[in-house]
């Protein structure tokens, strides 16, 4: 879905929004334009979110029940919606994440058996 | 939680303002960062939407997704109103059909009754198949053995049927029909009162005051529910009763009495006979489990029970009899005459309902042909086969459903008639009314029905592209090679595969085939009841006026009684326009089986072989000029005379077979009979006087059967009168009422009716079931005469350039009609063939199951066969018609 020709990101990794919502929340509630700049500060601009996927997946997280959302005055000075974990959004981050990191374990091992743990263009998925 | 749509706006403006301020802050121009942001955040509309999705449940998409092909679907139908029509009327006489007669099944014969624990009350018959008696009652000292040595039934109720001259109770004296009965009846049928009492063990006796229930359809018909009517007093015959209370409504059995009356109130049933003689029998008996016994139980012991009373009582069952005990339900047995009637009538809906579907496959078969083109575009376009399936499941529940609702609607009125019908067979169905299941029904039908013919129409998918391409290139290659392919679509051109084509007739057979099972078992009854209708009664059926004057109305008997009938017969002779007028003791057919099967004689000179039993005849009472008013002739002898009474010579008159079988030697006149049946006491021989002709008033279908005639005089009974009119006979009515009315104030005067009419009223239900027989067999020879045209219509229309070249190359348009009308012809005696087959087939089954199932004759089956063959000529007529007048230019230009 994301096919901007101007900048070499990378397409979010199909499932794992969700895990990167959750982690950005981690510090402390925030509102979905500043997740979405998060999550493309931190990744170097390499990840960028569409809001045609960040928010319905905010909404689809609320529902679970890992997230809830408060509303709150804006640094833009406008009323906006913050995000906030829950404890049950927090156990699923620790589960998303050792998940992750075993996925990406695995597949390292399949791309460069001798270790190769960081530098190669494959790495960052 | 979940976000309404200002919510959503809101957090979209919230975005909105921190990527411009954003924007801003790095330093772009404030209308830039507008327009920037904008674009940057992409279609609003679109996240607003795929927000607001997550917050629906799953199954929305999928109901939005057959929302969505059900409004195409009424859209493509609208196009084509007069098949979406044909298919929703098809389908609601057939739905409707079994939705109302389902619901009479089960009110008829599943419903519980409302008795307590209803399942733990039997009925309990003594049957003598020897002496062809189906019911032969009980006796009083027949229930008081059982009520002593039975332990598997705790308690035993008794019901008999009289008829009292009720006086009281509003309007004029009248005779009704009442049910005398013991104590415990009511507490063993486990029923309650809506008013006042029932009766008890304290009602039972000869010392109890007369008191009587009223039955819940009495009271509140002709009572007007008239909560005043407790203890009020009532005449009833010679003794009178107090109205103790009403009966809930419950279904009347062994009769449809109007009140149920103590033992006190009929001096019959304390007389001596009633009390103890064995062969008295006139009482049903009822039953209730004991707690812990079972009904096999109860059967094995009452039977051992009963053959022990059948040895140690020799002289009242005798072998010939073959006397039999056999215990029901009582829901069985109230059930038990409906059952077959129903089942068929079960059958003959599902039979409608299985002609109806396959003409609606038919149908849509053939719209599907039509629509390949479309089908195999959509399919070349990326539509799944499951898709094209919903679209064709869409269609066919859109169908489906207007069918169903359209047949609940017109199940309403169908119920009520198929429960009046059945009525006559079992009275719980007075009370059916259409119930939920008919909706249940009516919608599992229609579901079938649209899954089914979903599945009817054979699909492009599987191989998608590549019959979407062939279909496309012989589109073209019909249209030339210059023509565009997507002309074809607008042209909707038709190609009628073999395969479809035997589809179709295939459906047209079967639907012919299921109307002439329907329409030959309509013929058989029609037949038999213009039979019935036609057969020679022997009677002057049209003038004789019959009348019933029960004689106990105010307890005089004997000579008084014989005083009044000379009187009446007098004075009513002296009307004008009475041609003659006599007292008899039965109304033909009227008063079948009231007199019992018949009464043993013997007669002079005549032999029993060993172990042979006396012969039996009818015991009819007649008055003198009775032969001449009702037009049976006197064959030898003469008619009684007022001089045949008590004090004289006892005499008699024998019917014609009584003379041939008894006298062989044709010297009955003058010769003597004599009763032996025990009833009579000791033989008094009876001098023949007279032969009259055989006639037949137990069955209108007249057999000879054996009748002896004995002097009103003589008796003191008689209770019917004859009255021959000279011209209108119900004009009569009114002066015959007066003139007794005038003799005796008390008498009633009921029932006034032609032989004519009584015979019609005696063979309503035969009617009724060739009615509605008929109704069934037109509705599926409409079905049928609709489905063969449209098949041929459809093969005409696709055949259209073959027509035309036929007629081009110069064919005669006569010819070409032929050839589709024998084509229709074809179909239709295919049909008739394969339903002939498979009805005898059924049938050989189905008597398996009922024992004997009659076969309709020769004349019905070929006037069913010649019936469906007129109507597939009829149905033929216009398609063929049509081709022999197509237009060849435009045959030829059109594809």
């Amino acid at each position: 879905m994301a096919k901007h020709p101007d900048a070499q990101r990378l397409d979010m990794l199909h499932g794992t929004l969700d895990m990167l919502i959750l982690r950005t929340l981690q510090w402390g509630p925030q509102h979905g334009h500043g997740i979405g700049q998060a999550i493309r500060a931190q990744s170097d601009d390499l990840l960028k979110v569409e809001t045609g996927s960040l928010y319905p997946a905010l909404h689809r997280l609320v529902k679970r029940g890992w997230l809830k959302w408060e509303w709150d005055v804006s640094e833009a000075n406008q009323r906006a919606k913050y995000y906030k974990l829950t404890a049950a959004g927090k156990a699923q981050l620790a589960r998303e994440q050792d998940r992750w990191s075993q996925l990406v374990n695995a597949i390292g091992r399949i791309m460069s058996p001798a270790r190769a743990a960081s530098g190669g263009p494959g790495s960052k998925e | 939680m979940r976000p309404g749509d200002d919510d959503l706006d809101e957090e979209i403006r919230g975005h909105l303002a921190l990527s411009i301020k954003d924007r801003i802050e790095r330093g772009e121009d404030p209308a830039a960062a507008r327009l920037a942001a904008l674009k940057e955040f992409g279609n609003l509309t679109l996240t607003r939407d795929s927000m607001r999705s997550v917050w629906r449940p799953r199954w929305f998409d999928a109901v939005e997704a057959l929302a969505r092909d059900i409004r195409f679907a009424v859209r493509s139908l609208l196009r084509a109103k007069g098949l979406a029509a044909t298919v929703v009327v098809t389908l609601a006489l057939g739905i409707g059909a079994n939705a109302a007669i389902f619901s009479v099944v089960r009110g008829v014969l599943l419903r519980p009754l409302v008795n307590r624990d209803e399942d733990r009350l039997i009925y309990i018959r003594q049957s003598a198949p020897g002496l062809a008696a189906s019911n032969m009652t009980f006796s009083v000292p027949e229930i008081n053995d059982f009520k002593s040595r039975v332990t598997t039934i705790s308690a035993f109720g008794d019901f008999s049927t009289v008829e009292f001259a009720m006086i009281g109770l509003g309007g004029e004296p009248r005779m009704v029909k009442a049910g005398v009965v013991g104590g415990s009846f009511f507490d063993v049928m486990g029923l309650r009162p809506v008013l006042g009492r029932l009766l008890n063990a304290k009602d039972d006796g000869p010392d109890a005051a007369g008191a009587a229930v009223l039955t819940y359809r009495f009271w509140s018909t002709s009572l007007d529910s008239d909560p005043t009517v407790i203890g009020k007093t009532i005449r009833l015959g010679p003794r009178t009763a107090t109205v103790v209370g009403v009966l809930e409504p419950s279904v009347p059995y062994p009769a449809d009495t109007e009140i149920i009356a103590n033992v006190v109130t009929s001096p019959h049933h304390l007389g001596a006979t009633m009390v103890t003689m064995r062969t008295h029998r006139m009482t049903e008996l009822f039953g209730r489990l004991a707690p812990g016994a079972t009904l096999d139980a109860a059967r094995a012991e009452l039977t051992a029970i009963h053959d022990a009373i059948k040895t140690e009582h020799p002289e009242a069952y005798s072998a010939k009899a073959n006397v039999q005990i056999t215990l029901t339900r009582l829901r069985d047995q109230i059930a038990s005459p409906a059952r077959t009637i129903l089942l068929v009538l079960l059958a003959a809906a599902a039979v409608v309902f299985v002609i109806a579907c396959s003409n609606v496959a038919n149908l849509i078969l053939a719209r599907s042909v039509r629509r390949e083109g479309e089908l195999a575009v959509r399919a070349a376009l990326g539509a799944g086969y499951g898709a094209l399936r919903r679209t064709l499941l869409a269609e066919s529940l859109v169908l489906c459903g207007a069918g169903a609702v359209l047949g609940v609607a017109i199940a309403r009125p169908l119920v009520a008639i198929v429960a009046r019908y059945a009525a006559r067979f079992s009275i719980r169905a007075l009370a059916v009314t259409v119930d939920p299941s008919v909706l249940w029904v009516g919608g599992g039908l229609a579901m079938a029905a649209a899954v089914l013919l979903a599945y009817v129409p054979r699909l492009p998918s599987p191989y998608a592209s590549a019959f979407a391409t062939s279909w496309l290139w012989r589109t073209r290659r019909s249209l030339g090679a210059g023509g565009p392919a997507g002309l074809g679509l607008a042209g909707g051109s038709v190609r009628i595969t073999p395969g479809t084509n035997r589809r179709l007739r295939a459906f047209a057979t079967i639907q012919i085939a299921f109307s002439f099972v329907l329409l030959a078992g309509a013929g058989m009854l029609l037949a038999t009841l213009i039979t019935l209708q036609t057969a020679s009664t022997g009677y002057n059926m049209r003038q004789v006026l019959a009348f019933d004057i029960p004689p106990s109305a105010t307890g005089v008997t004997g000579a008084k009684v014989v005083d009044f009938y000379q009187e009446a017969t007098r004075r009513i002779g002296q009307l004008p326009g009475v041609d003659g007028v006599a007292v008899g003791s039965f109304v033909p057919w009227r008063d079948a089986g009231t007199f019992g099967s018949g009464v043993r004689f013997s007669a002079d000179g005549y032999k029993r072989a060993d172990g042979e039993e006396d012969p039996i005849a009818r015991l009819r009472l007649a008055a003198p000029r009775l032969f001449g008013v009702l037009g049976v002739p006197l064959l030898a002898g003469r008619d009684f005379t007022d001089d045949d009474r008590d004090s004289s010579e006892p005499v008699s008159i024998v019917s014609q077979s009584v003379a041939q079988r008894q006298f062989p030697n044709g010297d009955a006149l003058n010769g003597h009979m004599w009763w032996t049946d025990p009833y009579f006491g000791k033989p008094v021989p009876r001098r023949i006087v007279g032969v009259v002709a055989d006639v037949d008033d137990e069955s209108v279908i007249g057999r000879p059967a054996m009748a002896i005639y004995m002097p009103v005089r003589s008796v003191g009974f008689g209770g019917r009168l004859f009255v021959h009119a000279a011209g209108d006979p119900y004009a009569l009515v009114p002066a015959v009422r007066r003139v007794i009315r005038e003799i005796s104030a008390d008498q009633p005067v009921e029932r006034a009716a032609t032989l004519e009419d009584v015979r019609a009223e005696v063979l309503s239900p035969e009617r009724l079931n060739a009615f509605v027989f008929s109704a069934f067999a037109g509705i599926a020879l409409l079905i049928a005469v609709v489905g063969v045209a449209g098949v041929l219509a459809f093969s005409v229309s696709a055949r259209t350039r073959e027509f035309g070249v036929r007629l081009a190359v110069g064919a005669a348009p006569r010819r070409l009609l032929a050839r589709v009308l024998s084509e229709g012809v074809l179909i239709a005696a295919i049909g008739i063939a394969a339903g002939a087959g498979g009805g005898y087939a059924l049938a050989s089954v189905a008597a398996k199951f009922f024992g004997h199932v009659e076969l309709p004759g020769t004349v019905p089956v070929i006037g069913a066969a010649a019936v469906l063959i007129g109507a597939a000529v009829i149905a033929s007529l216009m398609p063929a018609a049509r081709a022999s007048r197509v237009d060849v230019l435009q045959a030829l230009r059109s594809e």
